[in-house]
């Protein structure tokens, strides 16, 4: 069955996450779980933006995409780097939903958009997070 | 002139790889790698702006464009893709016809050639197993660098019981695979509309290069 859908939730906003002030504690606590090495005093790894929670992970008015999903990876582009005490704003959009065919069949993949921000207005990291769902 | 009709870039969705990077790949392999052109062919998209022609001056490496649609027969590389072509058809759809894609394509002046037909669910040879042959087809990518083992012997069969042409690319979407398989042609090949001609018209043959690259490995 074809995916049909209201192409006008592609670049609708789902959730606006203000996060509080990355503390030091936070990023020994990711350094210490991840074992990626620091980059300077005062910084964070640069996929320390990975351990942001947004309040709302999915969106609400998706189409029916199918029953079973999985984690189908994730695109970073990364900008200024994370400091302790930054203020991180984390915006998630609907960046695109399509299909596909390969070997097993139909896929359809939803991918979601976070770009995270600092205090200073200044681009943090682009995340695309894709999921497969068949 | 050695061509690898079958590649894509980071323009597809599921690729890593910038097309100058394919370039430079490309020239510092030479000697193990000597293929003369590329053929980028994004997954279900066709963009009439792009222009590598920059690029084309400064590697000295031919830079064609085409597109890799799904349809259910499997995924067919289309080459020629103009105004006409694009307005035909909607290039996202997974479902498109076939049958429609190779006459259509045919008729608007490009050639549509399905592609990996030895893969399971999008390849011709399991379509053609339950269904009647596609008409109009008049080659078929018989050497894909992307195949699992068993797909590409699955095609001989194929190419042997409809007289198919057959050609060769390394369905790349990582720099270090473009180029492991290719097509020779007997023709110079300078444009898309050459490459449409020589397709449905010239002598060329698939080409492996993976081998000559694990002897050198």
């Amino acid at each position: 069955m074809s995916l049909e859908f209201d192409r006008s939730i592609i670049g609708s906003e789902f959730d606006r996450t203000q996060n509080d002030p990355v503390t030091q504690d936070e990023v020994d606590a990711y350094v210490a779980a991840c074992g990626e090495p620091v980059a300077g005093p005062g910084l964070a790894p640069p996929m320390f933006v990975l351990a942001l929670r947004s309040e709302r992970f999915m969106p609400e008015n998706l189409p029916n995409l199918g029953r079973a999903a999985f984690d189908a990876g994730k695109d970073i582009d990364l900008g200024s780097p994370i400091r302790v005490g930054d203020r991180l704003l984390s915006v998630s959009t609907i960046h695109e939903i399509y299909e596909k065919t390969g070997r097993t069949g139909t896929m359809r993949f939803l991918v979601l958009r976070t770009t995270v921000t600092n205090q200073d207005e200044e681009l943090v990291a682009v995340i695309d997070q894709k999921m497969m769902f068949r | 002139m050695i061509l690898d009709l079958h590649t894509h870039s980071e323009a597809s969705e599921d690729s890593r790889a910038p097309v100058e990077t394919y370039l430079k790949w490309l020239t510092k392999k030479r000697e193990l790698l000597p293929i003369d052109g590329i053929v980028l062919t994004e997954h279900r998209q066709w963009n009439p702006d792009v222009d590598y022609r920059d690029l084309e001056d400064k590697y000295q490496i031919l830079i064609l464009r085409g597109a890799e649609v799904e349809t259910d027969y499997g995924h067919i590389l289309v080459y020629g893709v103009n105004d006409d072509i694009a307005q035909r058809f909607d290039f996202t759809n997974v479902r498109l016809s076939a049958q429609e894609v190779v006459h259509e394509v045919a008729r608007m002046g490009g050639v549509a050639a399905p592609c990996h037909p030895g893969r399971p669910t999008i390849g011709l040879c399991e379509h053609y197993a339950s269904r009647p042959a596609l008409d109009g087809v008049v080659t078929v990518e018989a050497l894909n660098g992307g195949s699992r083992r068993g797909e590409n012997e699955r095609v001989q069969e194929l190419i042997d019981k409809h007289g198919y042409r057959s050609f060769g690319g390394s369905d790349s979407h990582l720099v270090s695979f473009v180029g492991i398989c290719a097509t020779e042609f007997e023709d110079e090949v300078r444009n898309i509309d050459e490459l449409v001609r020589v397709l449905k018209a010239g002598t060329y043959r698939p080409v492996d290069y993976r081998d000559r690259l694990k002897q050198a490995a």
